[in-house]
């Protein structure tokens, strides 16, 4: 008994130790002043599951805003700090979960702004609760139409709906889903069957192009809703055949089906019918490998590389994760550009005190013309970007190229 | 009509594999009264299995010949017996002890070595679904205008060909007879001088050994694997069960191609997102009119 007490307290007494050290070595000085100098941006995006593809190259293009700030250093001695959760369970995205994380980022004080989510289904459990604490909530890819505009967001800002705390600096699915059933139209497709996932996202884009599709003049065959849990696609698709399209047109992700549903076409001879999709299926590849040649994509964004603005950014990028960005690492970096330059701005015009959440939340929505790697980033009332970019891509050998990107000025 | 056979074709090709997965709840019901919520996972286990041994024998695309032969069976045989031990083991180490605790005890064990499993998968093969090899060469067959590959071929010859190999096992050798025995009456069979524990455990092994035939098959027809696969497939599996009469052989396998059938002909003349929802329609509809599924009998009350 005796030695078992004592090795209990020795296992206590290091464990004291090495918080200890770990405290020093995080902060120097008086450790209790220098946690009231802690800020923090909150990241949710979906890190782990089948969406952690595009899920990781994001996290990492906010996370590189951040250390590049901490390098630089914040005004009036501030340290910056970056408080990544996972939205994933049990490898898919979850709104439930990622309401949770957002719970816990507005238990901490330190939080000041929050970057993500991923998925526009998330997003609409999120915006609520960050709505209720006036919390700033910059997303960098979710681009449904209900998350800002209608009687939809309307209802997500019930808490509290005068002030707005939720941005995006992304397009929205209506003007992708345009620019998608325009492009459909200029390559000659006529025929279009068009599938969706039944989620927020996927639903919002495949209505907005089958009604656009229709306007320009094209014909939609028929329009799908998946099941969930299942992996065969064969049945839909061999009616869909059957249709003679032109083209199949998926609004959805690649976990959702994109990927399966793409490879189970060449099972039913619909192999040379090329397969279109908005910014969920950016990853199709990672599914579907080579199989992917022979679809297009969008994204509610302008083609980084293509920018000069955004050279410095991706040098950085390479250099510091060895990989090329991700589909929406530069919107990722822009939406935690926003965040810190809100949070630089309210220390000054606070003096050095301790930014408030309600001061940084104003900040963000005077963002004017920031510099970013996407361009110049400013928000409409309702918190979408101005100046809206759609570029689109196409895959050979597996690959995404880039094929060609519009300017969507004022809606 | 063209069309109604090709949905036939593929339903029948999806209800072979919820058949050889719905065999294995069967069997365990039928001997110990416990719905098996980790079979689900072991059918997965049995697609993680095949992709192992084809990594191993360094099979990454098309195979013809002997190749195709060895490679396969060696992946076929070594899934569904991996299988059947894990099968075996679940049984030993969690249900075993159970065997005479309260219902609910087995069951939410069950779930709980559920959850193990898809973690342990998760952490084996990562979150993100796994590519499987396209081994099998895929030429089509036309047959009154319909295309019929040969994976669908494989996957139902596979399917019917172990369905007959458990009937025969069951209905016609000694080990299956004490199986049967152990079924109806396990007190009454100890006595004869039956090794109940064997025989359970001979359950499992059989039950998780069809499972991973499954796991194979669906690699191969599908050409990808994800760790989360078994929850769905699973559940239209144990319907499946439930459907034809649980505890019954013949019921599992009959209950698996109507469930395929259903979901392939309800996507196609209701749209996708009704699948599910005529499967369960079906299976409400089935049990209110014979309560014991479509083949199973009304047995006389345990005392």
């Amino acid at each position: 008994m005796r030695s078992m007490k004592s090795v209990t307290r020795l296992v206590a007494v290091a464990a004291a130790a090495g918080l200890l050290v770990a405290c020093s070595g995080g902060s120097s000085g008086s450790s209790r002043a220098a946690a009231s100098r802690i800020v923090k941006i909150g990241i949710d995006l979906p890190l782990s599951g089948a969406d952690a593809s595009v899920g990781i190259s994001t996290e990492q293009g906010a996370l590189l805003a951040i250390e590049q700030a901490q390098k630089k250093g914040l005004p009036g001695g501030f340290t910056l700090q970056a408080d990544p959760l996972d939205d994933s369970l049990q490898g898919v995205h979850s709104p439930q979960q990622g309401a949770s994380n957002v719970r816990s980022f507005v238990s901490d004080a330190a939080v000041l702004a929050v970057v993500g989510p991923y998925n526009s289904n998330v997003a609409a459990a999120e915006i609520p609760i960050t709505n209720a604490a006036g919390l700033a909530q910059i997303g960098p890819s979710v681009v449904s139409d209900g998350l800002t505009l209608g009687k939809a967001a309307a209802n997500l800002r019930r808490a509290n709906p005068a002030r707005n705390a939720f941005f995006r600096v992304c397009t929205t699915d209506s003007l992708q889903g345009a620019a998608l059933a325009r492009y459909a139209r200029k390559l000659g497709y006529g025929r279009i069957y068009v599938i969706d996932d039944n989620e927020t996202y996927g639903l919002d884009l495949a209505n907005r192009f089958d009604h656009d599709f229709r306007r320009l003049g094209g014909t939609v065959l028929g329009h799908d809703h998946l099941a969930q849990d299942t992996q065969d696609f064969k049945s839909l698709l061999i009616k869909i055949a059957a249709t003679k399209p032109d083209a199949i047109f998926f609004g959805g992700v690649t976990s959702t089906g994109g990927g399966l549903i793409r490879k189970q076409m060449f099972d039913v001879g619909l192999g040379k019918v090329p397969f279109i999709g908005g910014d969920g299926i950016a990853d199709l590849a990672t599914v579907a490998g080579k199989l992917a040649d022979g679809a297009y994509f969008t994204l509610a964004a302008p083609n980084a590389e293509r920018l000069p603005a955004a050279r410095a950014f991706l040098k950085a990028y390479t250099a510091r994760y060895r990989e090329p960005i991700g589909p929406y690492s530069a919107n990722a970096y822009a939406a935690a550009q926003v965040a810190i330059a809100a949070i630089e701005r309210a220390i000054a015009a606070g003096g050095g005190a301790v930014p408030t959440r309600a001061q940084v939340l104003a900040q963000v929505a005077a963002t004017d013309n920031l510099q970013t790697p996407i361009g110049p980033v400013s928000f409409d009332a309702a918190g979408d970007i101005q100046n809206p970019v759609i570029s689109l891509y196409g895959f050979k050998n597996g690959t995404p190229y880039f094929i060609s990107q519009s300017n969507l000025t004022t809606k | 009509m063209h069309e109604f056979l090709a949905q036939l074709i593929n339903g029948i090709s999806l209800g072979s594999i919820y058949a050889l997965i719905a065999l294995g709840y069967t069997m365990v019901y039928g001997i110990i009264g416990l719905i098996n919520f980790a079979h689900g996972d072991v059918y997965t286990l049995g697609s993680f299995f095949s992709l192992a041994i084809l990594a191993l024998l360094g099979a990454t695309g098309e195979l013809h010949g002997p190749a195709l032969l060895i490679d396969a069976g060696l992946a076929l045989f070594g899934a569904a017996l991996l299988c059947g031990i894990v099968g075996v083991l679940i049984e030993r180490l969690a249900y075993r002890r159970l065997r005479n605790a309260p219902r609910l005890a087995p069951l939410i064990t069950a779930i709980g070595v559920s959850f193990i499993l898809e973690n342990a998968m998760q952490v084996w093969k990562g979150p993100s679904p796994v590519p499987f090899p396209a081994i099998l060469p895929n030429p089509a067959v036309t047959v009154a205008g319909v295309a019929i590959s040969l994976q669908q071929f494989v996957v139902v010859g596979l399917a019917i060909a172990t369905m007959l190999a458990l009937q025969l096992f069951v209905h016609g050798t000694r080990m299956g007879r004490a199986m049967r025995a152990t079924a109806q009456d396990r007190d009454a069979a100890r006595l004869m001088g039956i090794d109940i524990n064997k025989t359970i455990a001979l359950t499992f092994l059989i039950g998780s050994a069809l499972a991973g035939v499954a796991g194979f098959v669906s690699g191969v027809y599908y050409q990808s694997t994800w760790f989360f696969n078994g929850f769905g497939a699973g559940l239209k599996a144990f319907t499946a069960a439930v459907l034809g009469g649980i505890g019954n052989l013949a019921g599992a396998m009959l209950g698996g191609f109507l469930i395929g059938i259903v979901e392939s002909f309800a996507t196609w003349l209701l749209g996708g997102q009704w699948s599910n929802v005529a499967v369960f329609a079906i299976l409400i509809l089935a049990l209110v009119f014979r309560p014991s599924g479509l083949l199973g009998e009304t047995l006389p009350e345990k005392v």
